[in-house]
């Protein structure tokens, strides 16, 4: 410890917040340009597009104040401390570097909403153009840079949807903790999700990008700057995704109130936990490649074109060694939700918890040994095929114990229909019809007719939207009032329900019969005789988006407009969540909680509430 | 674990459930089986594919309706009555149900497989994903039948930014803008690629092989029906990847086949000099404008 | 609340507009047809758009691209027989695939060619095949079966020759077509199929038949 006598009074003076950065990133990505110019090869125009991205990226981190802490140490410099989280409690804190969990929470939600817009409306236009056989709405070389965005721009989305604004607020208070183990890298992991975004729409400029979010050489070789965006940006997110899964993990298992043991532990916690998992082990996956895929396109490396004597088998293994991992991270937060919710309405304890923690720990387990299902008819060996059919199939053995837990949780329950109970049902029956049509993917002999036609198209809409964001919608309407303080309205939310639900089974399922009916993925032009099947999906799409619409409503609505703060906890449930009160207080607890009993003792006679929130009389708490 | 018990208030529940499951399932499984099932009859492979589609749907179908069943019997049965907010019954868990899913879930699952696994050793079907021979410069062709009048034909399908061309080397390399096949012969597809990654996709024959360059990705299929099929290409390609269709794929009889490969190879040979010869795959140049 | 209000409402109109404007990028960008449906189409091929020599492009966002000048979508009329005259400006790339050097699906099956030979002498003829090297770009309906290889101008022709190409096809039901160039005649990208060659108004465009 440097005494203060020794410590040098110069510090940093630079206000740190995204404008500075924006600022700073704008030069940083002209001197990227000029770097790239300066030593890339003859013809080469991507390695200045990729450093001037990189660079902009990193002056925008150093903007908002990433570096201060590393400087300031390096030179000596007193520490500036960044936004106390028991001062400052204005909506400024909400746009610039915070350590506190709760607000980077929020700010991964709003920066999501805005994100999921976007994606919306590219989905929008595509089902917009598919309204005619041919390509007269949307010209021809329109279309695959709009699938391109629309595509990556929600994975970037679906990646982070649950984790980052409910994993960030409520698993700290979940577990007990007055903050998460390594809040400068879960700020990191937030901080770089918007320059991904500007970086993946700023791909329009370039003309936007071929390969859809797959990217398969040698066309992503083939493709303009534009692709440079999809590279720069998915790697930011798999930044993103290494910090952020740290950060969990380590919170997870390190940061547990005393009495918190693994078996009282939500199972939105584990949920989490296990995403982490996978998050941490698969991105670097995707870094590598992503990595491979930069050079291959700016010095000429050969890694993937086979007339050079590499192989595209090599991106499409690496990619999918991560992607399957990768959907698996989409979806086992959501199961988190799901069985988290269910209990708490259906006023019951989780029925075979312990089960349903092995579930989510089979399905991220056997998630790395089933990605050549992707690749069935690519020209694998055939010798193969059998293991992979085998090892998918299997995966649909823990899926199936969410489902049993989920119902089990429901039998003979006093359930109480509120707007998050709805979209847990609506998750089971939509997650129900997209894992059977996994299974149809699955099958070796029917996977020849429906790989990449829409069939595949709709199963993975039907899990991850279906799924996932059908999970995202109850979280947020449960959670909402604890984290804004305002109830969303359920009025609203139950016609957003309803709407929701059906426009979505209205467009999403003619699609399996699409994919049936030859019609393969990413086109813009299909056989006249589908006219009236995609006409079908694109007025439901319409309905779809009007019920997200209808979302944004309401929240805005509740965020601004209502007065009436919400309950500190409206739904009268166990967990530890909400036994703090609305607004939460900086530090969470005011004492360091003692848990002395599980979060889903419903009808236990005599049970305890969770947790002793007077807290062990003199410890100082983390942090 | 003990004695499997129901409960006394369980009962009225399961059997309500179990008759309207049974009801619904067989309505159900009586309904998909009347469907026809693509890729249809055109080719034996075809038709392997289109039963197996079909026990899966006869197999998923009691299986969803068993969950919706659920759900929708828990919305009914199972809501809250009271005004007051009351708690359900503890139930922790019921080791012999858990055991239960978890087997037949297994044992459903496993089935699947095993008869995936099967399917995809049979003869037919093993032709069709492919026997070893794939591998770059190999060429060894597959398990053929060989009998005198169904003589195995190989076809090379050449996928290239945006169009499919297709050359048949017994017949002296002749390269087609269409895909012609005699009926009832076997076929041995090689699908290689030019320049990016393609995918060649018979519909109707039940065919889909990658097209990658520098890689002769075998195939079989045996056409048992004339008729015309369409071949798409359902691996993205670049900007007229949607438009990469040919509809005029035809299977022939014997007659038609060779009139038509005749007049092939009369119009092939103006330009037969300056086309390669036949090889498992090619890495054409130029490779840019100019070199 | 009416600062909440206005609030609420600036946002919704940044929304709006950022919508509008992305909507606009990608639906209304629209490469011009030709004037009117035309039963002949004279078309010009160069190697940079900005230095064409009778529809020159030198605002052209790409002038370094090769091209078909003035535009790439037409509109032709159905079940007719359309003549096309192609200028060609270009010199030899050399095909892919060496089967696109023959003429397929022309009236006549042939094609009509007044080019240059090797010692810079102006020659004309009929041609139902050409060397496949000399090839500089191929004009190709895929969905009419018309397959026109073009010939490249001879290195020793006289500075700024023009080889011209002429041929006739039909055309069947209303409809809109695609066609392309088959030459990978994109400088500096992956087997020469980047940049002009996928993108509308240089090497690729729609035939619309009405």
């Amino acid at each position: 410890m440097v005494s203060p006598a020794r410590v040098s009074e110069r510090r940093l003076s630079i206000p740190n917040n995204p404008i500075t950065g924006i600022l700073l990133a704008i030069p940083g990505y002209f001197v990227g340009v000029w770097l790239g110019t300066l030593f890339g090869l003859a013809d080469d125009q991507n390695t200045g597009v990729i450093l001037g991205y990189v660079f902009a990226t990193v002056l925008f981190l150093a903007g908002v104040g990433f570096l201060n802490y590393p400087l300031e140490r390096l030179f000596g410099w007193r520490v500036t401390p960044i936004s106390d989280p028991d001062e400052n409690r204005g909506i400024g804190r909400f746009f610039r570097l915070s350590l506190d969990h709760k607000v980077i929470g929020i700010q991964y939600l709003v920066t999501i909403l805005v994100m999921l817009l976007f994606g919306g409306i590219g989905a929008m236009l595509i089902r917009t153009s598919l309204l005619v056989p041919d390509s007269s709405i949307t010209p021809a070389g329109n279309y695959l840079p709009l699938i391109g965005l629309h595509s990556v721009m929600m994975i970037f989305i679906t990646s982070a949807v649950i984790v980052g604004p409910f994993g960030n607020y409520l698993v700290p208070l979940m577990i007990g903790a007055r903050r998460m183990a390594f809040p400068r890298l879960e700020a990191l992991s937030f901080w770089v999700v918007p320059p991904a975004a500007v970086i993946l729409a700023a791909s329009i400029l370039w003309g936007g990008f071929q390969t859809g979010w797959t990217g398969y050489p040698p066309l992503s070789e083939q493709a303009g700057q534009g692709m440079d965006s999809y590279i720069v940006g998915f790697g930011l997110i798999a930044v993103a995704l290494v910090t952020s899964g740290v950060n969990m993990l380590a919170t997870i298992i390190g940061l547990r109130a005393p009495g918190m043991t693994w078996t009282r532990l939500p199972i939105f916690v584990w949920g989490i936990f296990t995403t982490s998992i996978l998050g941490l082990l698969a991105a670097p996956v995707l870094a590598a490649a992503l990595m491979m895929l930069a050079l291959d396109r700016t010095v000429n490396t050969a890694f993937f074109m086979a007339s050079n004597g590499g192989s595209n088998y090599l991106w499409e293994n690496l990619f999918w060694f991560f992607g399957h991992p990768e959907v698996y991270i989409f979806i086992l937060p959501a199961f988190g939700i799901i069985m988290e919710i269910v209990p708490h309405f259906a006023r019951k304890p989780l029925w075979g918890y312990r089960t349903g923690v092995v579930g989510l720990f089979g399905v991220a387990l056997l998630s790395w040994f089933v990605w050549q299902h992707h690749l069935f008819v690519s020209g694998i060996a055939p010798v193969l095929r059998p293991f992979y059919m085998l090892s998918t199939e299997l995966i649909s053995i823990p899926t199936g114990i969410i489902f049993l837990v989920t119902l089990g949780t429901l039998w003979r329950a006093r359930v109480w229909f509120t707007v998050p109970m709805l979209f847990c049902l609506g998750f089971l029956f939509n997650f129900l019809i997209g894992g059977i049509s996994g299974v149809y993917l699955s099958d070796v002999p029917t996977d020849v007719t429906l790989h990449g036609s829409y069939f595949s198209m709709a199963h993975f809409h039907y899990t991850i939207m279906g799924g996932e964001i059908f999970a995202l919608m109850a979280a947020a309407y449960y959670w909402l009032p604890k984290m804004t303080g305002k109830m969303l309205s359920p009025t609203i939310g139950r016609i957003h329900f309803w709407v929701m639900f059906i426009a979505f089974n209205s467009t999403f399922f003619p699609l399996f019969l699409a994919g049936l009916l030859n019609m393969p993925r990413r086109v813009p032009t299909y056989d006249p005789a589908l006219v009236g099947l995609n006409r079908w999906v694109t007025i439901s799409a319409y309905f779809l988006f009007a019920s997200m619409v209808l979302f944004a409503g309401n929240l805005i609505y509740s965020w601004f407009f209502v007065s009436r703060p919400a309950l500190a906890n409206p739904w009268h449930a166990r967990s530890l969540e909400w036994q703090v009160p609305t607004p939460v207080p900086a530090r969470n607890f005011d004492r360091v909680p003692v848990i002395v009993a599980g979060p889903y003792d419903y009808g236990i006679p005599n049970a305890r509430p969770v947790a002793d929130l007077g807290g062990i009389v003199g410890a100082t708490g983390g942090g | 674990m003990g004695a499997f018990r129901i409960e006394e208030a369980d009962r009225p529940h399961i059997l309500r459930l179990l008759i309207v499951w049974v009801i619904l399932s067989a309505i159900g499984i009586v309904g998909v089986l009347q469907i026809n099932y693509p890729p249809y009859d055109q080719s034996i492979q075809g038709q392997d594919q289109a039963s197996t589609l079909k026990l899966l749907t006869a197999l998923a179908t009691p299986v969803f309706i068993a969950v919706v069943m659920m759900v929708v019997y828990s919305a009914i049965y199972f809501r809250r009555t009271t005004k007051e907010l009351v708690d359900g019954p503890p139930m922790l868990g019921n080791t012999p149900v858990q055991i239960a899913w978890v087997a037949i879930s297994a044992i459903l699952v496993l089935f699947l497989a095993v008869v995936g696994i099967a399917t995809l050793s049979s003869e037919n079907v093993a032709q069709l994903v492919g026997a070893p021979g794939r591998t770059i410069g190999g060429g060894q062709t597959g398990s053929g039948t060989t009998g005198e009048e169904n003589k195995e034909i190989h076809v090379q399908v050449i996928a290239q930014q945006w169009y499919f061309t297709y050359r048949y080397p017994d017949y002296g390399g002749v390269e087609t803008t269409h895909l012609y096949l005699p009926v009832n012969h076997p076929v041995e597809l090689h699908v290689t690629s030019l320049d990016i990654i393609h995918s060649f996709w018979a519909y109707q024959l039940g065919v889909k092989a990658d097209a990658n360059p520098g890689v002769d990705n075998i195939f079989h299929v045996t056409p048992q029906k004339t008729g015309s099929f369409q071949v798409r290409c359902s691996e993205l390609c670049g900007l007229w990847h949607g438009h990469m269709v040919d509809s005029e794929g035809q299977v022939v009889n014997q007659s038609d086949f060779d009139t038509w490969i005749a007049q092939q190879q009369k119009d092939f040979e103006t330009i037969a000099s300056a086309v390669p010869s036949y090889a498992p795959y090619y890495f054409p140049l130029p490779l840019v404008k100019g070199s | 609340m009416i600062r909440r209000l206005s609030w609420v409402a600036a946002g919704v109109v940044v929304v709006v507009v950022a919508l509008v404007a992305f909507v606009g990028l990608f639906m209304l960008r629209q490469p011009g047809p030709l004037e009117g449906t035309t039963t002949t189409l004279h078309l010009e091929t160069v190697a940079a758009v900005g230095q064409a020599l009778e529809w020159p492009r030198p605002n052209d966002p790409h002038p370094d691209w090769v091209g078909y000048l003035p535009t790439t979508t037409w509109t032709v009329p159905a079940n007719s027989t359309i003549q096309v005259q192609i200028d060609q400006e270009d010199g030899a790339t050399g095909l892919r695939n060496p089967f696109w050097g023959k003429v397929f699906g022309t009236e006549g099956g042939n094609m009509h060619v007044t080019f240059f030979d090797d010692k810079g002498n102006p020659q004309e003829g009929d041609m139902t095949s050409i060397d496949p090297t000399q090839a500089a770009h191929t004009f190709a309906i895929p969905d009419l079966g018309v397959f026109v290889p073009l010939l490249g101008v001879n290195a020793n022709a006289p500075a700024g020759s023009t080889n011209v190409i002429t041929f006739s096809f039909k055309t069947k039901g209303p409809g809109r077509y695609r066609w392309q160039c088959f030459v990978p005649c994109a400088a500096k990208t992956i087997f020469g199929n980047g940049g002009p060659m996928q993108t509308i108004g240089y090497m690729g465009g729609t035939v619309i038949v009405v």
